[in-house]
């Protein structure tokens, strides 16, 4: 008897998908790029104004006036009493901390490793980085009460004859989310600079004076984009451990306290995989609704991007139930007293929902769905895939601090988190972020057009045989 | 010094840039005479001009230094000023110093960076300048020092090489 091989399948005939549906493979001419995104910048429809008045009215009241009546009349506005000191204020700015990682990390990483698809929507989420640090800065402000004595933090002779410790876990917060604002707003402004001349050179009026200003007198030289390089080149990898510092540190203020469910030598990277499964997320959303309200943006985002955020999505799922599950296994095997009492609080206790909601939200959805690439480039689904993992996430924030904050060593302290005042705040905050986003909208150019062009120009198509695949030449 | 006309070739794309600069060397123009303006980060090698200096990196590394140093200040140099005994740590503790040395180490090397981009770069600078709005929009420019006499030998060899334009540079606010 003999074998005989059987193919297993029919030859590819007429089965190749046009490449134009990538970003990288449809060039434009520049001159008609830079048309759409100056375009995409300067038509505004009324609905824009109405939203933006909106969201304005809500940070006036629910921001800035519930912040100051919170300061006329002190903390006891708040829910935040003993045992749980830190509520919605510390999870929201670990939560906005979150967020601002998926700009670096998009950004930075992504360019380290050479990711093309990264190339349209670096600035898109670079912008989530500092707005998303101005929230979690706000928050901490928030929380300290009087925020007047902030300065007390900085380092100088004082009639007290005290000095600022700089061995606390609170003084590294305060220098990691300093380093990084900084960090990332200047890592946001250097490749912004040749877009900010492509606008000055198409602008009239204030915009072309602000823009002026702005683009610092760029040319495009050799000698400027050799300066240029460099810099950029330093900053995507030096950014990333400043990136991971900061919410490792965060993690450490948690972490370095001998409290049941925080004193775990894991927080660190949990802390950071939990701030890239927010942020990625919240970088889906943010670029679905770029590309649904902004003119052009169809061109420039398209669901190849959609699905390569989605697989991102999908693995730093799978990344966070694994530091999830470790952090937890640990604590439960350890048979701690009181470690087994907050344990029993969190899935059991009146918050319990949130706890199973947490696990649904940031693993059972993702996964569920995220491996279908119908699924992962249908821009609605997607957004609500996004938009459920961030709640997850501040699920999961909510459970690390007040919740875990109300079961300690000392039972007769035990008293569940009721917050008050920190609600508007937090809405507030929520508001503040969406409507600096529409402003720099209208205001930056949200599209790097100079590295979509970049792309463009390494990007082509080669035969091997009878298959045409993508072929990325290394321009730098 | 001879008497100089500076002129601006504009090209649509790298290529016949790339050939413009070949003839430019050929008919005697030095390359610290040449500079090339684009949208894009065109590097050296593609047009086979010498390698750029910059002085980013080193100013990168200097503020690594500085910044370890003011870390240092903090972590060490402040305590035995003032010294606090806290949490029963001793009075300067390493692991805690670490992470204050790696913060200050990174925020003065990243801030140096970017301050040494302004100063390489001369930024801000808002004088006119030789230039044109059509290099942003993907345009090539060449920007050559020629003698004045031989501005028509040099426009036409440009003109024949494929640029759009070769005028005398003039000096426009930005």
């Amino acid at each position: 008897m003999t074998a005989q091989a059987q193919p297993i399948s029919h030859a590819h005939e007429g089965h190749h998908p046009d490449p134009r549906e990538h970003l990288m493979l449809d060039p434009k001419p520049r001159g008609e790029m830079n048309a759409m995104v100056m375009e995409a910048m300067h038509a505004t429809s009324w609905k824009f104004w109405v939203v933006a008045a909106f969201l304005g009215l809500v940070v006036l009241i629910c921001l800035f006036g519930a912040w100051g009546y919170m300061i006329m009349e002190g903390l006891g506005v708040a829910g935040v009493n003993r045992p749980s000191y830190w509520g919605i204020f510390l999870v929201n700015t670990v939560f906005w901390i979150g967020i601002s990682h998926a700009g670096t990390f998009v950004s930075a990483l992504l360019r380290v490793f050479k990711a093309e698809f990264r190339r349209p929507f670096t600035r898109a989420a670079e912008l989530m980085t500092t707005f998303g640090l101005v929230q979690a800065g706000m928050s901490i402000f928030m929380h300290m009460g009087r925020v007047w004595l902030s300065y007390w933090m900085f380092p100088f002779p004082n009639q007290r004859q005290l000095w600022t410790n700089f061995h606390s876990p609170l003084m590294w917060d305060f220098l990691a989310i300093n380093t990084y604002l900084l960090a990332s707003t200047m890592y946001l402004f250097l490749p912004l600079i040749p877009d900010l001349a492509m606008a000055r050179d198409r602008s009239t009026g204030w915009r072309k004076a602000l823009y002026r200003i702005l683009a610092l007198g760029f040319r495009g030289t050799e000698g400027e984009w050799t300066h240029l390089r460099h810099a950029l080149g330093i900053f995507a990898f030096a950014i990333l451990p400043v990136m991971f510092s900061v919410h490792t540190i965060v993690s450490w203020d948690f972490a370095v306290a001998m409290r049941p469910g925080w004193n775990s030598t894991i927080f660190g990277p949990y802390f950071v995989i939990g701030a890239l499964h927010s942020g990625i997320a919240a970088v889906a959303m943010v670029l679905i609704v770029v590309r649904a309200t902004m003119k052009n943006m169809k061109y420039f985002i398209r669901p190849e991007h959609f699905d390569a955020l989605g697989k991102l999505m999908l693995i730093v799922s799978m990344a966070w139930a694994y530091f999830f599950f470790n952090d937890y296994m640990v604590q439960w095997y350890g048979g701690d007293k009181w470690t087994d009492a907050l344990l029993h609080f969190h899935e059991a206790g009146p918050l319990g929902w949130m706890w199973f909601g947490m696990l649904i939200c940031n693993v059972a959805i993702p996964w569920l769905t995220l491996w279908n690439k119908k699924v992962r480039t249908t821009p609605g689904l997607l957004f609500t895939i996004g938009l459920l993992i961030n709640v997850g996430m501040w699920f999961e924030r909510y459970i690390i601090v007040p919740i875990s904050l109300t079961i300690n060593r000392m039972p007769f302290t035990w008293r569940e988190y009721v917050p008050g005042i920190e609600v508007p705040l937090g809405i507030g905050t929520l508001a503040f972020f969406i409507l600096l986003y529409m402003i720099a909208s209208k205001l930056v150019p949200l599209v790097p057009v100079w590295e979509v062009q970049e792309g463009q120009m390494a990007h082509s198509l080669r035969k091997f045989g009878k298959e045409t695949v993508v072929t990325v030449s290394d321009l730098e | 010094m001879p008497d100089t006309t500076t002129l601006l070739a504009v090209f649509p794309d790298l290529d016949p840039a790339a050939r413009a600069l070949d003839e430019l060397r050929t008919l005697g123009i030095p390359e610290e005479q040449m500079n090339v303006i684009a949208g894009i980060p065109v590097t050296e090698a593609m047009l086979g001009r010498p390698r750029q200096w910059s002085n980013v990196p080193r100013l990168a590394l200097g503020g690594a230094l500085a910044g370890f140093g003011v870390g240092l200040f903090l972590a060490v140099g402040t305590p035995l000023m003032y010294p606090v005994y806290v949490g029963g740590q001793p009075l300067i503790p390493v692991p805690p110093s670490i992470v204050v040395v790696f913060e200050m180490t990174m925020l003065v090397m990243l801030i140096a960076t970017f301050v040494g981009v302004f100063l390489d770069s001369a930024y801000p600078s808002y004088r006119p300048k030789h230039y044109v709005p059509e290099i942003s929009d993907g345009k090539i420019g060449i920007l050559f020092h020629c003698p004045a006499g031989e501005t028509q030998k040099f426009t036409q060899a440009l003109i024949k090489l494929g640029a759009e334009t070769v005028q005398p540079a003039e000096a426009q606010p930005l």
